[in-house]
């Protein structure tokens, strides 16, 4: 009899490939653990939050893989009374449809995260009204002062590293982002377009949803977006500074 | 004179001693020429004149006889004294007195030995005046003062530190002697380099206050043209700049008897040549020049301005003339460069971009050679990293340099960033300042240790990966007085507020320098028998630098807000680390400060300090030592010790500084009786600052040595004298109220007909006059 040895799979490469790779950069980073390297977390809620598992991980890997920002690999998930809240400054909350209201110490707590100095990334999977009322009304009750205003085409958000002039997710609801602001600075995006489904892709390697109607090329943006929203939380306005705009008004004519 | 008992009258007067009012003295007088009128109407008639003659006569008589019963004359006898009025002869004593007479006399007499020689020559003129007069002879040179005329030869040169002719005149025409005498004039000696009212001229106001004075003023002119000298008359600037902002200064050069030729004006700072133009003196005397000049650093400092002695000159000390500029900062320039965005990055960028003072330029490389972006270049928003304008052109703009876990290689395109560490060394050393933050590309994990820009950090490398655990910093003992680490008022206060904050994590190992402060460090962790540092700081030549062994900061701001501290802590290290990198003289325990930045030759340079202690209470008790160098030399003029009161502050005087620049340097020691509970009792250095100060070589007497004598002949015409030169021998003077008659004693009447007397011969008269009208035959 033969004996078939099972072929090593894309997968198991892939798997092995990560592990290695994961191992190398925590080799390299043994000096300073995750301290200087950006983590995302992604928010629990009362909801249906867990369709975008694996978005937050392929982003980090498109980071990292196109620009100098180190990003931990893999994303953590807690909700907003997890003490370790304030480890990770970007949060990324994806719900299909809406989700119960946040208890007071939770809305004082996401509060308090925004104003000294947290991002959230607010990103509806189904484009749909129960999403839409339900991030409304969360940032309502946390920053009043605040309400969600449509981020002009010129914002530095879509020249933090891209130049960005348009946009969509795994699908168009609106071509536009809204957002918070916070003593001049972007404080929480929502996106009504579902980037989180045009960034995952799942074990094999493939990407999970089809992106419509722009296709690849529409998922390509998604990703610039998804970059420059990293780079924002980290450069803030660092390109709207005078030196550089004469190279961006040169790149955008 | 008759002599009346034993009093003797000089003089007298005819008066009338009659009670009668003068009126009625006048409408009798009247009466009286009527009545004659009137007889000589009624003889007219009468041909034989000899007839008309006699009545007449006999008419008159009687009527003059009539009149003099009534207005009794009398004789008033008086006791009178002539007494003189007052001359003054006004000598200029001031310092411009000492400067060549010029003209025949050439440059080897001086205008107040000319004056001397003067007055020897005419004694005789001299004492005729004091016979007429009462003469008093004064010196003026901003006070006035008696003076011996013959003395004047042997006096010492005249030294007064200015020249105020119109206050002479005023204090010494208003000076009483026993009586009060009017003034009868006076005379005027001096070269006319007048620097108070009437440097001006003679305006309206000065006219009519030398009016004012009564009496004409004769003036003498001392000194002629014909000097030779080049001065700087005067310099406009601002008393503050900012730095690295560009300042004019205008400054103005007198000048006589210089044909035209070019000239430097130079402009100094401690030796050191700042700024410079070549002027043409094109014989106008007046001549103007402007320098512009940047100012590298903050604080106070003394420059000088100067031109060139010329051969024969006539007066050396107008050649230069200091001042003190006080440079400060408008805003912190800080440069941050990043070597990829971080959470450390991202906190301490908002910290500083919403601070109004500090003006933050940032680069940060958003993308490594081995990035793919999937792009072209025209989507991306990436400029190329400017090397040469930061690290090289425009460094030197920057008030602080941030390389915040910054790898210096590799990059593409050839760019070799270590070629500018010599420049940023120099930079820091040159007065400049350097912050690192750690991460796995900083420090010795960043192979900076075997870079030119090691120099400058207070730490090196200390070889293996630090640890992964997290772990709260310690303040050490250095930490807890340290302005960088001062979170509270008291160190005590401040070690509990660093104990408060969350744990870090990430530590570039590394070891302290000589002469570096170790202000926090790892608990456990030691390198070379030492606590590992966390964070260090020391002086770099003229510059200062830091290090912050850790890529965590970023948790002391949004961590400890999560845990309900607030971001306070975060932003008050930063801020305490930049104030402190780039020398805000807040911060400083020690505080120097002048009254005046620029003094008179002669005056007292008062200096204050004061002394803080570490946690910024008042330094009681402090020991000062102020020492004096001379900006130029660096050598040390005097030094003076004190001790501060009980809030800190003293005031130290130094009298007697020569003219030059100066700069003062107070240190402060608290003594150890002073301090609580501190091991050894060695007393603690508090700090030092430094102050700048000017002394002037020349007051105004030298700024301008040509005489004036065309003032002295405006004040001779104003008040009614006569000019003229000295060389002309004794003048012509002009004066008034030669002398006056005063009465000094009693005065005595006597009349002068008895009146009985004057009856009997009116009744004699009248009748004659009946007799004879009535033997010739009238009515």
């Amino acid at each position: 009899m033969r004996v078939v040895s099972s072929p090593v799979t894309r997968r198991d490469l892939l798997r092995w490939g990560a592990l290695g790779l994961a191992s190398f950069w925590a080799r390299r980073a043994r000096a300073f653990g995750d301290s200087s390297k950006i983590t995302f977390a992604q928010l629990e809620v009362e909801g249906k939050f867990g369709s975008r598992a694996h978005a937050l991980r392929r982003l980090a890997f498109e980071i990292m893989e196109r620009t100098s920002l180190e990003v931990t690999p893999l994303p953590r998930q807690l909700d907003l009374s997890n003490p370790d809240l304030f480890d990770t400054p970007f949060l990324y909350l994806s719900c299909d449809g809406g989700f119960a209201p946040f208890t007071e110490r939770d809305s004082a707590t996401l509060r308090r995260f925004l104003a000294y100095g947290g991002f959230l990334l607010a990103d509806s999977v189904d484009g749909g009204e129960a999403f839409d009322g339900a991030i409304r009304r969360e940032l309502a009750r946390a920053v009043p002062e605040a309400p969600l205003q449509r981020i002009p085409g010129e914002h530095v958000l879509y020249k933090a590293f891209y130049l960005i002039d348009h946009q969509g997710g795994r699908q168009i609801v609106a071509p536009y982002l809204e957002g918070v602001v916070l003593g001049g600075r972007l404080t929480a995006v929502y996106s009504r377009n579902d980037l989180g489904g045009a960034w995952s892709r799942d074990d094999r390697g493939d990407w999970e949803f089809e992106v419509v109607p722009g296709g690849e090329q529409q998922r390509e943006g998604a990703f610039r977006l998804g970059v420059n929203l990293a780079m924002y939380a980290t450069c803030l306005d660092y390109k709207d500074d005078q030196v550089h705009l004469p190279f961006i008004l040169k790149r955008r004519r | 004179m008759n002599a009346v008992g034993s009093v003797s009258y000089n003089a007298w007067r005819v008066v009338s001693l009659s009670p009668l009012p003068r009126w009625a003295l006048w409408l009798l007088a009247a009466a009286l020429l009527a009545g004659v009128g009137w007889t000589t109407r009624s003889v007219w008639r009468e041909r034989r004149w000899r007839r008309r003659g006699v009545l007449l006569g006999l008419r008159s008589l009687s009527a003059l006889c009539l009149f003099a019963l009534l207005t009794e004359p009398g004789l008033l006898r008086l006791q009178t004294a002539r007494v003189k009025s007052r001359f003054l002869v006004l000598v200029d004593r001031s310092r411009s007195m000492a400067f060549p007479a010029g003209g025949s006399e050439g440059s080897s007499t001086t205008r107040a030995a000319a004056v001397a020689q003067w007055a020897g020559q005419n004694q005789a003129a001299l004492a005729g005046l004091a016979d007429r007069f009462q003469l008093e002879v004064m010196g003026f040179a901003g006070e006035v003062g008696t003076l011996e005329l013959a003395g004047l030869g042997q006096a010492p040169a005249p030294n007064g530190p200015r020249t105020d002719l119109l206050g002479a005149l005023k204090t010494a025409a208003s000076t009483n002697s026993n009586l009060t005498r009017a003034l009868a004039g006076v005379l005027l000696i001096s070269d006319g380099a007048d620097n108070v009212q009437l440097s001006r001229g003679v305006g309206p106001q000065e006219k009519a206050q030398l009016e004012a004075l009564g009496a004409p003023v004769n003036t003498l002119a001392v000194g002629q043209g014909g000097l030779k000298d080049l001065a700087v008359a005067a310099l406009q600037v601002d008393d503050f700049a900012f730095v690295r902002n560009p300042l004019s200064l205008e400054v103005t050069l007198r000048y006589q008897g210089i044909g035209p030729q070019p000239v430097p004006v130079v402009l100094t700072r401690a030796g050191r040549v700042i700024a410079s133009q070549t002027v043409n003196l094109d014989g106008s005397g007046v001549t103007k020049a402007r320098l512009t000049f940047t100012p590298d650093q903050t604080g106070e400092f003394v420059y000088t301005v100067s031109v060139p002695v010329l051969p024969d000159e006539a007066v050396v000390d107008n050649n230069q003339r200091a001042f003190v500029l006080k440079v400060i900062r408008d805003r912190v320039r800080v440069l941050l460069v990043c070597g990829h965005p971080s959470w450390d990055e991202r906190f301490l960028r908002g910290l500083l971009r919403q601070d109004p003072n500090v003006d933050l330029v940032s680069f940060f490389i958003l993308r490594d050679v081995h990035d793919d972006t999937h792009s072209s270049p025209d989507e991306l928003s990436l400029i190329p990293f400017p090397t040469e304008e930061i690290f090289r052109t425009q460094l030197h703009s920057f008030d602080l340099v941030i390389l915040q876990n910054f790898a210096y290689r590799p990059f593409s395109s050839g760019l070799r960033i270590e070629s500018y560490f010599p420049d940023i060394k120099h930079y820091v050393e040159g007065g400049g300042a350097l912050l690192m933050i750690g991460g796995p590309n900083s420090f010795g994990d960043g192979q900076y240790d075997q870079t030119e820009l090691a120099d400058v950090l207070p730490v090196t490398g200390a070889g293996s990966p630090g640890p992964d655990d997290s772990f709260k910093p310690q303040l050490t003992d250095e930490g807890r007085r340290h302005p960088v680490t001062q979170l509270a008022e008291s160190g005590d206060q401040s070690a509990r507020l660093w104990n408060a904050l969350p744990a870090i994590s990430g530590l570039n190992l590394v070891k302290a320098k000589p002469g570096a402060r170790v202000l926090l460090a790892h608990p456990l962790l030691s390198v070379g028998g030492e606590n590992a540092p966390v964070l260090a700081v020391a002086d770099e030549g003229r510059g200062r630098s830091m290090a912050l062994m850790t890529d965590s900061s970023w948790r002391w701001s949004f961590e400890a807000a999560g845990a309900g501290l607030g971001d306070r802590a975060y932003e008050r290290f930063y801020t305490n680390a930049v104030r402190w990198l780039v020398r805000d003289p807040d911060l400083t325990p020690v505080k120097l400060s002048v009254a005046q930045h620029t003094i008179e030759p002669g005056q007292a340079a008062a200096f204050d300090v004061r002394a803080r202690q570490a946690d910024y209470g008042p330094a009681a008790g402090a020991q000062v030592t102020l020492t004096v160098f001379n900006a130029e030399t660096e050598k040390q003029v005097v030094q003076l010790r004190a001790t501060a009161a009980n809030d800190g502050t003293v005031r130290i005087e130094v009298p007697d500084l020569p003219g030059g620049a100066y700069r003062a340097v107070a240190e402060a020691m608290q003594p150890s009786s002073q301090q609580g509970g501190q091991e050894g009792g060695k007393p603690i250095e508090l700090g030092r600052a430094e102050q700048a100060l000017a002394v002037r070589e020349s007051g105004p007497e030298t700024e301008d040595p040509l005489p004036h004598p065309e003032l002295l002949a405006r004040i001779a015409e104003v008040t009614g004298g006569n000019h003229a030169a000295l060389m002309d021998g004794f003048p012509k003077l002009k004066t008034v109220h030669e002398s006056e008659e005063v009465e000094i004693g009693r005065r005595k009447e006597q009349p002068l007909w008895d009146n009985g007397f004057s009856l009997v011969l009116l009744a004699v008269l009248l009748g004659a006059e009946w007799f004879f009208r009535r033997r010739w035959g009238f009515s």
